[in-house]
């Protein structure tokens, strides 16, 4: 137990931001371990260059230290003399006393840690080692636990490769969602329309000008607005919109179901038709089937999103009144055609990757072997070709689910869905900052986290991955 | 178990798979069907349940012409296991073939061209469709006869096309008989030159033709093929990638001759006698709400589509690769800082970025160029980064560092022509993508002006006359779709043609 902590906190403490990470955690264990740290230094210092001294005496008198001398130089002038170099110039001199000292250094070294070895004394220690020496003392350990709580938190969370690795990607979301924000509050605020005159009219005085942009702080500095929105984000309140002065955070968690209900449905859709496709051209390539549905694909590729919902509207809703042409709350029935809009472009380019996914694998050689052995047609495509081509075919899904969810928003324009997308063209206009920004972040935080998710789908799907995550 | 029918049907696919002209003919055969039942459907009017009008009997024409190349497809593949050849007076159908360039039909009428001639090499081909392109033009500049007045420059044009499409039909039986193989006769300089030199058309093809033919004519050992003329021998076996190729090239061509053969002021200027006209011969596609033609703003629209489009593109290309080489070469913290601030873009979902860059600067044609193009800019670097990182370790890399090498000319001159495929077939589909989002950002009003023609604006103004006159909203609708499916095309096409497993 106690062991695999001191493991533990080698193998984290080597990794330098997690070394910052544990020193910033755990800060009362690791400012009472250097102060006793440095006084115990010293000590040792003295000691090695004690031991050190003795090491050269020894090596001197039995004639190690001269035979490195001579090799060194030796070497070096067979060096000098292969690249035509004349060896009585100052650089060989400096050269050779570089190399005669280094070998030295190996020599003595070597020395002393045998002689360490032999009479089993530890030798100096580094922070962390003296750190696992106080930590043997059960009272220190639990002092520490109750004092550096966090870093142990943290420490338990490296132990574990799954944990670590979604620590370590949510960290990474939390630097992106900065960014984000520090990318797109650059550009609206260096934008040339001014909020102020866009929300207030033409006819806006000077003076409720003035007094709109104290409201909002739109007065100050762009650096004192980039951390007050850097403020915001981290607070989770995203401050209040420029036209309506509504809470942004809640306008946005009233919007965002939508969008996700749509991309959700768009997503089965395009599942259950694509996936069939895909495996049955892939079975049965270079035949009329085949092509057809390619042709398909290719064609659902090049629709343009919002061509193809003015055309589902014109056929199912102005001329046959089969489906409603706009989206109505509470109305299932409304969000059908969005959907499958939004699930066309999906369904194109999963059917596309299955197939050639599938293909691929069904060249291989296992594939063959388990035809051999006899198995069913059923089985050998379902199970051995399907189970290996599983990895691109999620990597797409993952990739469209987040991409459709940020496209939505010229869907959710043509079919009037009140969603996350239209939300943010709409505020584009003015520009409604607060309002984009938070509706920007957002998406790109359930993008990632839809990214992650598909990371974690990998592992459960292919060991290779799995072992390579925890031999990480 | 295999009786001899399977050993006959064996031996005969074989003998057809030595002729080009099933494989071309059942393609035309087949495109043309799908064009044909696709017009046909469009003349059903749910409202009223009755079949109808100029569209079924467009339809009705390419469903005709369709029979007829599958009745010339069954009947040469028959003399073609029966004799191994294609006799004189099928071969001479081909010219019957070509007739239906006359109604657009170029699937059959290109297949009718290769049938025509017997020994067909890539020039011919490529020869083929740069006449295709021209007289398929030429046939929709003509539409405008039709119209009240045409334009000043408009028999200059229809001249001028007429001059190069008899030009290019002489200089295409001399092309087809003077190369053997690798190898070019020196008289085929002077036609390569006017070739290149009747680019400024937009034909594209010809500009191939030409510099095919030049390349040729200066080859050393005419037993070594050249590796890109390799790459578009591949790619000319791909109908549906010569297909894309047609359409991109043709709407290339379309939109440089419009500037003589169309005029401008139909498509700008309002006319309020002319509001709303539905389909006619002298408005092919109708007038919108501001009495304006659409389909001679349809063709002016190809303009800035194909411009935005290929410019935005290059410019994600440009940096994405100098990014993504940078990032690949020097890994570590160079890398980490790169791939870093590029998610952040990344990170920014969908058009998401462009829009803000639009809503910040203003909505003019250079900054949607530049908006989409820095959209784009991620995704180019990580295919870019990733190539670059599996060739840092090869041996040739390896080898130039040994040299001495400098880091650029390591990157320019050894990595970066090896990982150029990858990035060719991804910035035709971007393409295709630019296509989309230029007329996506026009729809949500955040493109370029309403006044323009742009196919965005015409569907944005078609979708307020959706119940009324839904055929302002259809026909751009396909002009976007027919670009970038051709793109899709292409790049599929590219994606086999360059695959280094096929050399």
């Amino acid at each position: 137990m106690k062991d695999k902590l001191d493991k533990l906190i080698a193998r984290a403490f080597a990794k330098p931001l997690y070394r910052i990470a544990m020193i910033l955690l755990g800060l009362p264990t690791f400012a009472a371990a250097s102060l006793a740290f440095l006084a115990c230094k010293k000590r040792e210092d003295e000691e090695y260059r004690r031991d050190m001294e003795k090491a050269r005496k020894e090596a001197e008198e039995d004639g190690t230290l001269k035979r490195i001398r001579s090799a060194a130089e030796s070497c070096l002038v067979q060096k000098y003399r292969y690249f035509g170099k004349q060896t009585d110039t100052a650089e060989f001199k400096k050269e050779l006393e570089k190399l005669i000292r280094q070998d030295e250094d190996t020599e003595l070294k070597g020395r002393i840690q045998a002689s360490y070895a032999a009479d089993g004394k530890h030798g100096r220690h580094t922070l962390v080692q003296f750190l696992c020496e106080c930590l043997d003392n059960k009272g220190l350990l639990a002092l520490s636990v109750v004092t550096s709580f966090p870093m142990y938190v943290l420490l338990l969370i490296f132990s574990n490769p799954y944990a670590r690795y979604i620590f370590e990607r949510l960290i990474m979301m939390i630097f992106v969602a900065f960014g984000v924000v520090l990318v797109v509050f650059t550009i609206l605020h260096f934008a040339s329309s001014d909020p102020a005159v866009n929300v207030l009219g033409e006819t806006a005085t000077p003076d409720k000008i003035a007094a709109f942009n104290r409201q909002y702080g739109l007065d100050k500095p762009y650096i004192v607005q980039l951390f007050r929105n850097f403020k915001n984000l981290a607070t989770f309140n995203l401050g209040n919109s420029y036209s309506g002065n509504e809470d942004v955070m809640a306008a946005i968690l009233r919007k965002f179901p939508v969008t996700l209900e749509m991309t959700i449905y768009a997503f089965l859709i395009a599942a259950v038709i694509s996936i069939p496709i895909g495996i049955l051209t892939a079975v049965k390539p270079n035949t009329a089937f085949d092509y057809a549905f390619m042709f398909l694909a290719l064609v659902g590729l090049s629709l343009p999103t919002f061509w193809f919902g003015m055309i589902m509207i014109l056929n199912f809703s102005i001329n046959s009144h089969i489906l409603p042409a706009s989206y109505v709350e509470g109305n299932k029935l409304s969000l059908l055609m969005p959907a499958i809009v939004s699930g066309t472009h999906l369904a194109a380019s999963l059917a596309r990757n299955t197939r050639s996914a599938l293909l691929e694998v069904l060249g291989q050689d296992y594939i063959v072997t388990a035809r051999a052995k006899g198995l069913s047609n059923a089985r050998v495509i379902l199970k051995h070709g399907l189970g290996n081509a599983m990895i691109p075919i999620v990597t797409v899904a993952g990739l469209q689910f987040g991409g459709s969810l940020g496209g939505s928003a010229i869907i959710e324009k043509v079919f009037n869905v009140k969603g996350i997308g239209s939300y943010i063209i709409d505020k584009q206009f003015l520009p409604d900052i607060p309002a984009i920004l938070g509706g920007v972040v957002y998406v790109s935080i359930v993008i990632s986290l839809v990214n992650l998710a598909t990371d974690l789908i990998y592992v459960w799907l292919d060991p290779r991955i799995k072992s390579r995550l925890k031999s990480n | 178990m295999k009786n001899e029918t399977y050993f006959i049907k064996k031996a005969n696919a074989r003998k057809l798979n030595r002729y080009q002209e099933p494989r071309l003919l059942s393609f035309g055969a087949a495109a043309a069907a799908i064009v044909g039942a696709g017009c046909a459907l469009m003349s059903y009017d749910v409202k009223t349940g009755a079949f109808g009008g100029i569209p079924l009997l467009i339809g009705g024409v390419f469903l005709a012409e369709a029979l007829l190349t599958l009745l010339i497809w069954k009947g040469a593949e028959a003399q073609i296991i029966k004799t191994d050849d294609i006799g004189r007076p099928l071969r001479l159908t081909g010219i019957l073939l070509f007739l239906t360039i006359l109604n657009g039909n170029i699937f059959c009428a290109a297949a009718g061209l290769a049938l025509m001639k017997k020994k067909k090499n890539l020039e011919y081909l490529v020869g083929c469709y740069m006449l295709l392109v021209e007289i398929l033009v030429m046939i929709i500049s003509a539409l405008n006869v039709f119209k009240p007045w045409v334009c000043d420059t408009f028999f200059i044009g229809m001249g001028v096309l007429a001059a190069v499409i008899a030009v290019h039909a002489l200089a295409l039986p001399l092309v087809a008989s003077h190369i053997h193989g690798n190898r070019a006769d020196k008289v085929l300089v002077p036609v390569a030159v006017v070739l290149i030199l009747s680019t400024v058309t937009g034909n594209l093809f010809s500009l191939l033709l030409g510099l095919i033919i030049l390349k040729k004519c200066y080859t050393e050992d005419e037993y070594v093929t050249t590796g890109w003329i390799d790459v578009v021998k591949r790619l000319f076996r791909s109908q549906t990638a010569v297909l894309g190729a047609f359409v991109i090239v043709f709407l290339l061509t379309v939109s440089i001759c419009a500037n003589l053969t169309f005029d401008y002021g139909i498509a700008v200027d309002n006319e309020y006698s002319l509001i709303l006209q539905a389909p006619s011969l002298a408005y092919p596609f109708g007038t919108d709400d501001y009495g304006r033609c659409v389909f001679t703003r349809v063709v002016f629209g190809a303009r800035i589509s194909l411009t935005v489009g290929i410019v935005s593109t290059a410019i994600s290309i440009v940096l994405g690769i100098i990014l993504g080489a940078i990032a690949g070469f020097y890994s570590g913290a160079t890398d980490n800082i790169i791939m870093r601030v590029l998610d952040v873009f990344m990170a920014i979902p969908g058009l998401l970025l462009p829009i803000a860059i639009i809503a910040a600067f203003g909505t003019s044609i250079p900054n949607i160029t530049l908006a989409l193009g820095a959209g784009a800019i991620p995704g180019y670097s990580r295919t870019i980064r990733a190539s670059v990182m599996t060739l840092n370790d090869a041996e040739f890399v390896e080898a130039a560092k040994a040299c001495g090498a400098k880091d650029k000319v390591i990157i320019f001159k050894h990595i970066l022509p090896n990982s150029m495929a990858p990035l060719i077939i991804r910035a035709t589909l971007g393409i295709g993508a630019g296509v989309t989002a230029v007329s996506s950002l026009s729809y949500l009003g955040l493109g370029i002006a309403p006044q323009i023609p742009e196919w965005g604006n015409i569907l944005k103004a078609g979708s307020s006359y959706l119940e009324t006159n839904a055929y302002m909203a259809i026909f751009p609708g396909f002009a976007i779709v027919a670009l970038v499916l051709a793109f899709n095309f292409l790049g599929d096409g590219l994606r086999d043609a360059l695959d280094p497993k096929l050399k």
